[in-house]
């Protein structure tokens, strides 16, 4: 009985198996095989309606190709790659200096009580540099409290005001958004911060002096 | 007596033996039958899509096959510049020069050496009027699946005061053992997969045995072969390109790429 039982199944199995295999990988393959269409490459020279000649088409490439290599900018830009926590400094076609940094962590900070809600992360897109400052003093924002579970305290409070936070410089880019130093260095290369980048000492200055106010700042 | 119970028990051995021979025999007629239909339906599909293509590229002025490598470095340069006035990142493919890159505003800010591609034959045999009207212009994703979440995102819960603050300790981003692998379709009706593999090796034991989340799609191919055998109506051929990259780079445009993105290839 078990036997029979057995044979039947193995009968079953072997039938699903084919057809799995089937489906798989011998349909696809005479799928393919079943294509009539001659090849890109293939053809007879000399064809086609003769509105186009190889002079014109060079020239217009040229012509793109240039097009093209005008969005490069030709003074220095930095490139910053969320994902991997890595920024790559330029200046024009050539790649300067690059290391680790700290982008936004990807949270959304709800505080209940206060009915509010703060997103941290860094924007991607084409940013340029807003303002550059030396020995910056962080005007802390109101998360900031939040985050700690301290009461936030007036506008213009001292203990708003942090130095030394933000390291040695700071690169302003818009709505809240800097580049700048850190004192959480064992952090650097993690996507730990409210939604600036941060970046080691020696790193920062030579962004500091690289960039200048306007330069590009491409985020993805 | 003895002799007689003998011969009994034999008949019904060879009973039993012949039962299953019949149903071996008709059980394989039947899936030999069904697989043939569906091979059927298959091919017929395939050449539907090609009829389809051709449909769509015609009135176009017929190629020069001589300058066919002039025409699609043109049509890649154009496209490119098209995807450089958007503002968001776009993604460009050269398959000739196993190169994937992410723009922005014209300026690639990542490139990646491919480790190994493979096309369907609809793109190998596709003559030229049908591969400038896919590829002469940036194409649209519309639709986005991937193995690891694209963009994750934490909430969590303001502490209500500082000794709460203070318990929530900060841990360090663990690195899973992540299968990357993602997948998007284009308005132009077809796949383009990419795999995160750090060797050749690898990538081509991820895809033959298929685990995790190729695994999910293989399933679900066989759910909609069986669903079409019952049917008895044609299953759906999208052409599909799959591109092995290194993990970390699979991973990164994947998070860099906006939804809808626009993308560039060159075959």
């Amino acid at each position: 009985m078990i036997r029979t039982i057995l044979i039947y199944l193995t009968i079953l199995v072997v039938g699903i198996l084919f057809f799995v295999s089937m489906v798989l990988f011998a349909i696809p393959a005479l799928q393919e095989s079943t294509l009539v269409l001659p090849g890109i490459s293939h053809g007879a020279p000399g064809s086609g309606d003769g509105s186009v000649d190889q002079a014109s088409l060079e020239k217009d490439i040229n012509k793109l190709q240039a097009k093209l290599d005008k969005f490069i900018p030709t003074d220095a830009y930095i490139i910053i790659n969320t994902s991997e926590n890595h920024f790559y400094l330029y200046k024009g076609k050539e790649l300067i200096r690059q290391g680790l940094c700290s982008t936004g962590k990807n949270e959304r900070l709800v505080s209940e009580e206060r009915k509010k809600e703060y997103v941290f992360y860094t924007p991607q897109g084409v940013k340029t540099v807003k303002g550059k400052q030396k020995n910056p003093v962080w005007a802390k924002p109101n998360w900031a409290f939040i985050e700690e579970g301290l009461p936030i305290p007036p506008p213009g409070d001292p203990s708003r005001f942090e130095s030394g936070t933000l390291g040695a410089y700071k690169l302003t880019l818009g709505d809240g958004y800097m580049i700048h130093g850190t004192i959480y260095k064992r952090f650097i290369g993690q996507s730990v911060t409210h939604g600036c980048v941060r970046m080691l000492d020696e790193d920062l200055e030579a962004v500091y002096n690289t960039l200048q106010v306007g330069s590009k700042v491409y985020i993805y | 007596m003895k002799d007689h119970s003998g011969e009994g028990f034999e008949s019904l051995f060879e009973k039993k033996r012949n039962g299953v021979k019949i149903f071996a025999v008709i059980f394989f007629i039947v899936i030999i039958g069904l697989t043939s239909v569906y091979t059927y339906l298959s091919i017929g599909v395939v050449r539907d899509r090609m009829q389809v293509a051709k449909s769509q590229a015609e009135g176009t002025a017929p190629v020069d096959p001589s300058l066919i490598d002039l025409m699609k470095e043109k049509a890649w340069i154009e496209s490119r510049l098209k995807m450089a006035a958007s503002d968001s990142v776009g993604l460009s493919i050269d398959l000739e020069e196993h190169m994937i890159q992410l723009e922005l505003k014209g300026v690639v800010v990542m490139k990646s050496k491919i480790r190994d591609f493979s096309t369907s034959g609809f793109f190998r045999r596709m003559d030229g009027n049908v591969y400038f009207n896919m590829f002469g212009s940036p194409l649209t994703i519309e639709k986005f699946e991937s193995s690891i979440e694209k963009n994750p995102f934490k909430v969590v819960i303001a502490p209500k005061n500082e000794a709460e603050a203070e318990a929530a300790v900060v841990k360090k981003d663990s690195v899973p053992d992540e299968n990357v692998f993602w997948t998007v379709k284009f308005d132009r009706d077809f796949e383009l997969n990419i795999q995160g593999i750090d060797s050749v090796a690898e990538s081509q034991k991820k895809y033959q045995l298929g685990k995790g989340f190729e695994f999910e799609r293989d399933l679900k191919n066989i759910a909609s072969s069986f669903e079409h055998i019952l049917k008895f109506s044609k299953p759906v051929y999208t052409p599909e390109i799959l591109i092995s990259i290194p993990e970390n780079e699979a991973k990164s445009i994947l998070r860099a790429l906006p939804r809808k993105a626009l993308v560039t290839i060159k075959i």
